[in-house]
Parts: C-alpha cells; structure tokens; sequence
C-alpha cells in the first residue's frame, strides 16, 4: 500500500495534515532515526510529513543573549557554526561526537530530541544549559523546559499532532562553563555506552551553580539533581568533585544490555561525570 | 500516492515516478540500474551506499527518494570515466586500497567530498572523513595513504 507523504512549506500546514490524521502520521525531518524504526516494522505511520523543507525551520539565531536553533538545523551546521562555537561550545562538542560525516549531514536536532531516545548526544548538554524546547500544535505555540520533555524510552510530552520548531539555549556567560563527554565502543559511529554533561558557574574559588546531565542510563535523559546539590555553593577543594561524581552515580538507573553490564555503566557514569566537572570548571574559571 | 521524483544524477536530470518509501538506494539500483553503489547494512552504520547529496556524502539507504527532489546526486557512476580515472581513483589503484571492493564507491565518495572541501586534509582529517565507512579487507591503513596521496598529487600538479 502506497504511503501519503506530505511535504508542507509552513509549520501551519503541517500541523494541519497531523490534525486530519489524528496523530496516526509521523513527521519526518532526517529520517535517520524513522527510517531505520520503519524498516525494523517497529513503526508502520499512516503517512509522513516531511517538514525538511519549511523554509523557517532551519536557521541558527542570537537574539537577546539567547542562541536560538531550528529543528531540521543539521548536526553538521551545528559543528560547523561560529555562533554555536562561541555562545554554546558545548553543542559543538557533542555535535562532533556523533555519528560520523553521512549522519551529521542528515540528522537533525529537532529529531534528535524528538526521537527520545535515552542515549541522544544533544540531550544532556542541552539539559544543563536549561534549554527551552518550542513546540507548534493545534491550539498554537509553548515553550517547554527540556527537562519535562523526555517522558521515556520513544517518548516525549511532544503529542503527535505537533511539531517541535526549535531549541532556545542562554548564551554561555563569563564564569560559566560546560563539557560533554561519550563513552562508546568506538570513537565514531556508535551509540553512546554512556554520555554526560557538565555545567558550571563559578565565583571567586566557589562553585555557584552547577548542572550535571546523563544520558544511556535511565529510561530518558537524566539530570543528577542530588550531585548538583552537593556541589552548590560549595568551595572548590579536595575530593568534592570526587564526591560529586559518585552520587550522580548513585542516581543513575542503568540496565544490562549488549553495550554494557549495569554495574559497568555505573562505574562509567562516575568516570565520565568526574571528567565533564573538571573540564567545565577549567573552562569556567579560563573565563571567569 | 506516487511521488514524481525530479533531480540530477551525476549532472543529467532525472525524473521518475516513485513511491515515496523508496529508498534513493534501491532508486538508483533498481530503477535506474546504476549498480555501483552498494547495499550493505542499510541501517546507516556502513557507510556502502554513501552518494553525494548536494555535495555532502550521506547514506542513500536512508534517504527516501522524495528527498532528493530538486537536489543534485553524484554517485560512483559520476567519478571520473574509464578514459580518465578521478586521481583518488588512481591513488587507490596505486596504493592497492582495495581488496573485495564493496567498500570502494562509499569511500572513494567520502574522499572526494573531503578535498573537494578541504584539498590538504591531515591524517586525523582523513579518519575522520571516512568514520562513517567501514571497510573489512584494508585495515584501513592504504585507504588513509591513498587519500594523503591523491591530495599531495593534486598539490604538486599546483605547483608549476
């Protein structure tokens, strides 16, 4: 049976074909991730709507000390962005992170995010940086806090009549800093065993705020609240982000599966935690 | 509902009614006959069917055939001729780059886009061009020296 496959040029008129499908149709941007879940027959959509060629969908903004980013922006536009290098370099690291050359050049970060997958390489350095994600439905817009948007494993509060439109990130401030690190099989090209990101804002020796993001160890991406709220306020000496490192790994709720034991990635999860605080906070006090 | 497929392969335009699950891959393959790029994992790991889309390598098992409308596809086809070999392709004859072959078209594509982008790419550039195409025969080893090869030949012919 032929599929209906719909390629509107305004946001409207693809929440227009959602709507009349009941949210039996799927939206398409890079495929890379729909096209696979479509052949596994994991996925069978009454029709698609490709929203890659809505003009105002891809863009890279600066607006009010905001960095803004369209959904069907590439991964590769991302890594190749002077504005994201320089107001949210931690997108960049992550950007480089995944996938290789083929993927980047197709995925996009509106799919990336709304794949909901737990291991997506820009959710946690979008989590610490506190993210906005923006949403267009039926009913108009909402701007969504990215930590309500990962609900569980291909699940998102995204409701299928609706399309994310972009992700809006505050430009990184002096004395602030952010690090993603991805522990995987191989350096390129694989789905992250774990990944995590760090950030921080720091005064006079002190850490003022920090946020610690996990991703591959929980049903969705996670944010490490109680490590977060260990190293708030506190002087930065001796084993703190020792400390630190370990209850984010407590909170981790990590499964067995192929690319790693539970007991494995939680050791990961200390390791990498640890490293995405120190290279944040050196990164936060270069600029200080 | 058919989708009429309009683009450009290797510089001749193309148009063609297809479903619009298609891939490009099995596009190309199956109802245009170019057989060069290869089927591997279809899954986007592999990187066997890597064409390029305006100039970018991507997997063409991926990509559904009504997003290549209105754009410009280069496949294996389009690299060089027989008469003329493209010097990436001479270089893998040169350095034996290639054993079973299947990995060759997706390669030499990724290759061709990297110095077509960036004409003196250091070794680090070069494995990072072709991450995304697995080989199971070379070690990797005469790809890499190939690729450094062909990009030091076209610097020397610079040279007057």
């Amino acid at each position: 049976m032929a599929l209906p496959y719909f390629v509107p040029t305004s946001v409207q008129e693809a929440v227009d074909i959602l709507a009349h499908y009941s949210g039996d149709a799927k939206v398409i941007a890079g495929g890379t991730d729909l096209v696979v879940r479509m052949r596994e027959g994991v996925l069978r959509p009454a029709a698609l709507v490709d929203i890659e060629r809505i003009p105002s969908l891809s863009f890279i903004s600066l607006e009010d000390h905001r960095l803004r980013i369209g959904a069907t922006t590439t991964i590769s536009t991302i890594l190749e962005s002077s504005e994201v290098q320089r107001c949210a370099p931690v997108l960049s690291e992550a950007a480089r992170r995944m996938g290789a050359v083929q993927l980047r050049n197709r995925a996009t970060i509106g799919g990336n995010l709304a794949s909901a997958v737990p291991s997506a390489d820009m959710a946690p350095p979008l989590l610490v940086l506190g993210a906005l994600v923006h949403i267009t439905g039926p009913s108009g817009e909402r701007a969504l806090p990215i930590d309500a948007f990962f609900i569980g494993p291909h699940q998102s509060a995204l409701r299928p009549d609706e399309v994310l439109t972009f992700v809006d990130v505050p430009v990184l401030e002096s004395g602030s800093g952010a690090a993603f690190v991805k522990f995987g099989k191989r350096s390129a090209q694989v789905i992250a065993v774990v990944n995590a990101a760090a950030w921080v804002r720091v005064q006079g020796g002190r850490i003022e705020e920090a946020r610690i993001a996990l991703g591959a160890v929980a049903p969705t991406p996670i944010r490490a609240r109680s490590a977060e709220a260990l190293l708030r306020g506190q002087e930065i000496r001796g084993e703190l982000l020792e400390w630190a490192a370990h209850a984010a790994a407590e909170e981790a709720r990590p499964i067995t599966d192929f690319r790693g034991t539970l007991e494995y990635r939680r050791e990961l999860c200390r390791v990498l935690v640890r490293r995405a605080l120190e290279q944040a906070l050196h990164r936060a006090m270069e600029g200080e | 509902m058919p989708f009429d497929l309009r683009f450009w392969v290797n510089g001749k335009e193309v148009r063609i009614e297809v479903e619009p699950d298609e891939t490009l891959l099995w596009v190309l393959r199956e109802r245009l006959q170019m057989t060069g790029t290869k089927v591997g994992c279809e899954a986007g790991d592999c990187g066997a069917c890597t064409v390029l889309l305006d100039g970018r390598p991507v997997t063409s098992c991926l990509l559904l055939a009504p997003k290549a409308h209105g754009r410009s596809v280069v496949t294996i086809e389009g690299l060089g001729s027989p008469k003329r070999l493209h010097p990436l392709q001479q270089a893998f004859i040169d350095y034996g780059a290639l054993q079973c072959g299947f990995c060759g078209p997706g390669m030499l594509l990724s290759a061709a886009a990297l110095l077509a982008q960036n004409p003196h790419p250091t070794e680090a550039e070069v494995r990072e061009a072709i991450a995304g195409n697995l080989c199971r025969c070379t070690g990797y080893q005469k790809i890499v020296q190939a690729i450094l090869a062909a990009s030091q030949r076209a610097l020397r012919e610079e040279i007057p």
